[in-house]
This record gives structure tokens, sequence and C-alpha cells, in this order.
């Protein structure tokens, strides 16, 4: 048998030695230690008991039940629930009817060169804190700030502005946080559409409107279901704008389950409603996926097959 | 079905660079041309512009008569086989083919028996349903020409379509479009920057340089008699001796003092005009003793390449120029390195061109 030399082993190992999700390890770990394990924990609270006055810890887990959730099934909870799907549901829908445009403009119509410096733009009010850009709202929306003296010198307005403390704020408030999370992942599905493709369309015949319906949005796609999950998700978990723009008006679940949690000390009826608030949303998202794989098929359908 | 194209002249800016330059081309309905010419030369700058994907800034556009300037692509009987294909990656074969009859809102039952056909035409029936990302460049390339063919253009624009395809297959694609384009009468106009290629498929090709039209003419024309220096060396391959003309005769005289004879030379060249001479390198022969012709020269072989059915022999002449001779194979040895031979060709093969800069032009842009 041959003699094995050093040209020879070093390729096995390499072939061997490392499995091809190696370099994956470090994110897990950090996911399962940071994230992970804390999600399990506020499942197991979710079946625990306030504990009694003497008690250590937050949670007391001698008897595990559903009181929690029973507690949570309550009126009020379903009444902000709703208010919240609303409120993050319309706040999508804008981001998405203002966001595209602007991330259509920037991928399709400014020179490669500038493209770079405006989504920079786009994320530069990220340099500072979501807080104090909320609470500036606050300033602007005042009913004796700038912009209700304006309105009201244009006569735009009879009267100052009343929107704080309401939900419309928190709407706008939300409208304004999250409309770069819906811009971003819209411009880069746009700025990778090969621009022949669109020559080829309008070459076979579509017109800009159609070119646009049949070639440039489903192959951005991708990116504008990204920005709706990522936007819906975010939104709906909003606790810091409903919070400062909202007053007691303006209630979102985040809120709920904070007052649970902090101020009234009840831990276990906190997580019930988080662990509910994730069910409900994963419901929500899986109803509106299925709703459209039935609009494509039907589509599909309409347009009767190629050959 | 097919239509006539006529370019009046049509010139097109990019800044102060002349992308095309006050060109005039009338294209006969069902013809095959080929706009040939180095990269820069404004070849696709035209194509686009027929298509409508460019405005020119001034001129005229005509399409069966039609002046079409103005007119946005989807409104123009004009159909492309874009460079790197296009295909719509998120629909298949079929449904690419099947896309332009869509926007005319041809019925389904004929919608789908002229997707059949189109891609029955290209061979490409058993692959209708695959995604172009499942498909080789070739395969791509046939639905692209299906795409393009199904809804019957009366002008059908290739752009440089066969430049990603490996040498067989875009051979083999030459011959498949020229039938092709022969069974339908479309006008085929072709844009390649491939000499053989435009050879081999034209009726006539526009040899283009700095945006203007150098010379237009049949493939056989255009080898045979160009009308520059500039076409002679692109189209097929040159040996260039530069010099003088000698009074206004058909001789001149090189820079080393050898006197050579031609049989032509370009009309209103001047009296001791600075020239340069052209003989293909098919036209040069080989002689061990001193040949009886006129243009004759001692060289040395520097190299011989087998080029198949022919061979190539590099030589170097006593100035240190390079002179390139091409002979079939039959009946001709390889020369040693470094063999003392005379090189030699008739009058009949040797014309006179006003002199040009070839080298340090080529590729450049257009000068303001």
């Amino acid at each position: 048998m041959a003699e094995l030399t050093a040209d020879t082993v070093p390729i096995r190992i390499h072939r061997r030695g490392m499995p091809r999700w190696t370099m994956a390890w470090p994110a897990l770990a950090w996911w399962t230690v940071f994230f992970i394990v804390p999600l399990l924990w506020i499942v197991v609270y979710s079946f625990g008991s306030r504990p009694g006055a003497e008690a250590p810890g937050p949670v007391a887990l001698e008897t595990l039940s559903f009181d929690n959730y029973r507690q949570a099934l309550s009126e009020i909870f379903f009444r902000v629930f709703q208010i919240t799907m609303r409120t993050a549901g319309l706040g999508t829908i804008l981001c998405a009817l203002f966001g595209f445009p602007v991330a259509y403009a920037i991928a399709m119509h400014v020179p490669a060169r500038w493209r770079s410096i405006l989504v920079f733009l786009l994320i530069v009010p990220y340099w500072t804190s979501f807080l104090l850009r909320t609470f500036a709202w606050r300033i602007i929306l005042a009913p004796q700030g700038t912009l209700s003296d304006v309105l009201q010198a244009l006569g735009i307005l009879s009267r100052p502005l009343l929107i704080l403390d309401s939900n419309a704020a928190v709407q706008l408030g939300i409208v304004y946080n999250y409309l770069p999370v819906m811009i971003l992942p819209i411009y880069v599905a746009l700025e990778r559409i090969d621009t022949s493709l669109i020559r080829a369309s309008m070459d076979l015949g579509a017109g800009p409107l159609r070119t646009f319906l049949q070639v440039t949005l489903p192959l951005a796609m991708p990116g504008l279901l990204g920005g709706l999950v990522l936007t819906f998700i975010l939104a709906a978990g909003d606790y810091v704008v409903p919070t400062i723009l909202g007053g007691t008006k303006g209630l979102m679940v985040g809120n709920l389950i904070a007052t649970q949690i902090l101020a009234s000390q009840n831990l276990p009826l906190g997580s019930a409603m988080a662990v509910m608030l994730i069910g409900l949303l994963a419901g929500v998202l899986i109803l509106a996926g299925f709703v459209l794989f039935v609009l494509q098929r039907l589509l599909k359908l309409a347009r009767g097959a190629p050959l | 079905m097919a239509a006539d194209v006529e370019l009046e002249r049509v010139s097109k800016l990019y800044g102060s660079f002349k992308a095309v330059d006050d060109v005039t081309l009338a294209i006969r309905e069902g013809s095959f041309i080929s706009l040939l010419g180095p990269s820069g030369a404004g070849k696709s700058t035209i194509l686009r512009m027929i298509g409508g994907f460019e405005l020119p800034d001034y001129g005229t556009v005509r399409i069966a008569g039609h002046d079409v300037t103005m007119l946005a692509p989807y409104r123009r009987d004009v159909n492309t086989v874009f460079q790197n294909y296009a295909l719509f990656p998120h629909m298949n074969a079929a449904e690419n083919v099947a896309y332009g009859l869509r926007q005319d809102g041809v019925p389904a039952a004929e919608r789908r028996k002229r997707v059949g056909d189109a891609l029955d035409m290209v061979e490409m029936l058993s692959f209708a349903g695959r995604k172009p990302s499942e498909l080789s460049g070739g395969q791509q390339q046939r639905v692209a020409l299906a795409r393009a063919l199904v809804k019957r253009p009366s002008v059908l624009l290739l752009d440089e379509p066969l430049g990603a395809l490996d040498r067989k297959l875009r051979q083999q694609m030459q011959v498949e479009l020229k039938l092709l384009q022969s069974q339908l009468g479309t006008t085929f106009i072709f844009v390649t920057h491939d000499q053989e290629e435009a050879l081999a498929m034209s009726d006539s090709i526009a040899v283009m340089r700095h945006g203007r039209i150098e010379q237009l003419g049949g493939p056989t024309e255009l080898y045979d008699n160009p009308a520059t220096a500039f076409v002679a060396g692109f189209i097929g391959t040159q040996n260039f001796i530069p010099g003088h003309r000698l009074g206004d005769s058909l001789a001149m005289r090189s820079e080393r003092g050898v006197v050579f004879e031609a049989s032509r030379a370009i009309r209103g060249l001047k009296r001791e005009a600075h020239v340069l001479g052209a003989v293909r390198p098919e036209n040069v022969l080989l002689a061990a003793r001193e040949p009886s012709a006129r243009n004759r020269l001692t060289a040395k072989v520097a190299a011989s390449v087998m080029l198949g059915d022919t061979m190539e022999f590099v030589l170097t002449l006593p100035d240190g120029r390079e002179l390139l001779s091409r002979m079939p194979r039959r009946g001709v040895d390889i020369l040693p390195e470094g063999a003392e031979v005379w090189a030699y060709w008739e009058s009949e093969s040797f014309t006179l061109f006003p002199f040009e800069d070839l080298e340090s032009r080529q590729g450049k842009p257009w000068p303001n």
C-alpha cells in the first residue's frame, strides 16, 4: 500500500472535517440562548400563577392551569387586539402605498451613482433614537404646535389640531416609523430586475401599465411580501408609538401586555396575552398567505394555459 | 408581411459623443442585413432606434413607408431578440412565447396553436414547461427567437443573439436563422461584431465605424472590393504595407524603398499620396527560389500555424514587420522556424488605400 504523503492528507481533512452548517453555529447559539429560551419561558409562565407575597420569584409554577388564558380571553383583550390589527393592517397598507412608488423611483429612474446616497438618506433617521423621533411628533402634532398653527393660518383648520393622544396619531406614528422597513426590501427586489425585461415586454406589445402589472410587479413580489410581513409584525407588536402618541385612547396589545407585566406585576397573565398575540398574529399571516395563494390560482385559471 | 425599413439622416448623441452620425440606410423588405462593426460603432443604437427604445436626436425612421420615429416600442410591428435573451424569469418557455399574443388579445384557441407552432419551429416543444433558469444558453436563445417570431412581425431585430453561444452551436444557429429567414420572408436586421457571422448569413452588410456606415454591400463585394482600409482589415484578414504612391500610377514605394504593383487604387487617391497597400494572406505565396512576380520579398518564417484545413505562416520581413501567408494544407510542408523564403503575390490581389492609422483608432470614441 502506498504511503500517505503530505499532499493527500489535507484534502481528506478538508472534505470531511467541517460540515457545511458549521458557520451557522454562532448565530444559532445566540438565537437559542436569547430568543428561543426566553420565549419558552414565557410559554411556561403563562400556565403559572401569581406568587404569594412571601414566595420568591415572579411566578409560581406549583400548579399549572389555563386560568390566565381564561382571564385573558376577555372582551377588552379582543377589542384592543382588533384595534391593533386595524392600526397595524392599515399602517402596513399605507406604508406599501407610499413606499412602493419611492422604491420604484429610486430603483428605476435614479442613475446608479445616486441610488446608494438616496438609500443612505432613507436610513439616516434611524441614527436617532426611535423614542426621540416619536417624541418629536408630540411637538409637531401638539394643539399649539407648528403644524396646527400653519394649518390654521392657511385656513384648512378653524380650530387647533386635536390629533394627539388618539388612534389617528398612533396610525401616523406607525406609518412614519416603519416606512423605511417597507421601502428597503421592495427597493432591493426592484433594483435586481434586469431592465432588458422591461424592454422585452414593451417590444412584445405591452404598454407601461401592463408591463408593470405583468413583469415588474411579479418580479418585485418577494420584496413586497417581505416588506408587508416585516412591517405588519413590527407594527402589531409596537408598544412605544401608542404609549407616546396614543394616550389612553390609542391603546394597542403591546401596551396591554406591558401594563400586566410592569404595572400590575402579573407576569403570568401578561405571558398568556403575549402567547395569544403570537398565535393570533401567526393565524392572521397564515390566513393572508392562503388568500394570496387562492388569488394567484384564480388569476392563473382566468388567464388560461399558454399552450 | 415583410416591410422596408428606412433611416434618413439619423443621428444620436450621448452628450458630445456621436453614437450615430448622420446615417441614411434603406433596407429592402424580406432581406437579411447585418450591421457589422467594432463595439461602440453605433450598430446597437441603430437597432434600438428601429425598435423604439431610443429616440433619434435628428432624422427619420420609417417602417413600411410610415414614419415611426416617435412611436412607442409597443406600437411598432417590430420584434427583438435581445443580446441576453431577456426571457421573463417568472414564466416558463410557453408562457414567455404566449406573452406577446396575450397583449394583442389573440383568442385562446389560436394563441395555443401559435405558441405550439412557434415552439415546434425552434424544436423546443418538449421544453415548453421549463423556466428559463432550467434551460441552456442555446435553448434560451431558441425560446427568445420563438417569442419574437410568434407575433409574425414584419421586421425582426437581432442584437448579437449568438454572442453567448459556443462556436459549434453558433455556426449551427447561423444556418438555422438563415433558413428560417428565407422561409418566413421577414426582414431580419442583425447586429454583430463577428465578421464571419455577417458574411455567412447576410444578403447585405453595413460596416460601421464611429457612428457612420463605412460601406454597404453584399458579402462578396465587401470582401473583394472594400472601400477603405478599415473595411479591408475588418472583413477577413489583411497584410498592410505603408508607403507612398508613385505619381498617379498603380504602384507604390514602401518605406524601405521596395516598389509594389497594384491592380486597383481607391478612387480619388492623390498623386504621391500616403497609402496602405493591402494583400490578403491567402494571396501571399511562398517560394524557395526567387519568383518572377513583381511583388516579392525575402522573409523569415517566424511560425507555422496549423488551422485545420489551412496552414498559416507568420513571416518576419527584414524591417521587422510581420506578413501573413495562408494556403491549403494539402501539399504544404511545415516550414522550419527561421527558414529563408520568398514571399510573393500578383498585382491583381494588391490594392492601394488612402493611409489611415488603423491600430490607434480602432474602438476609440469619435474625436470631438
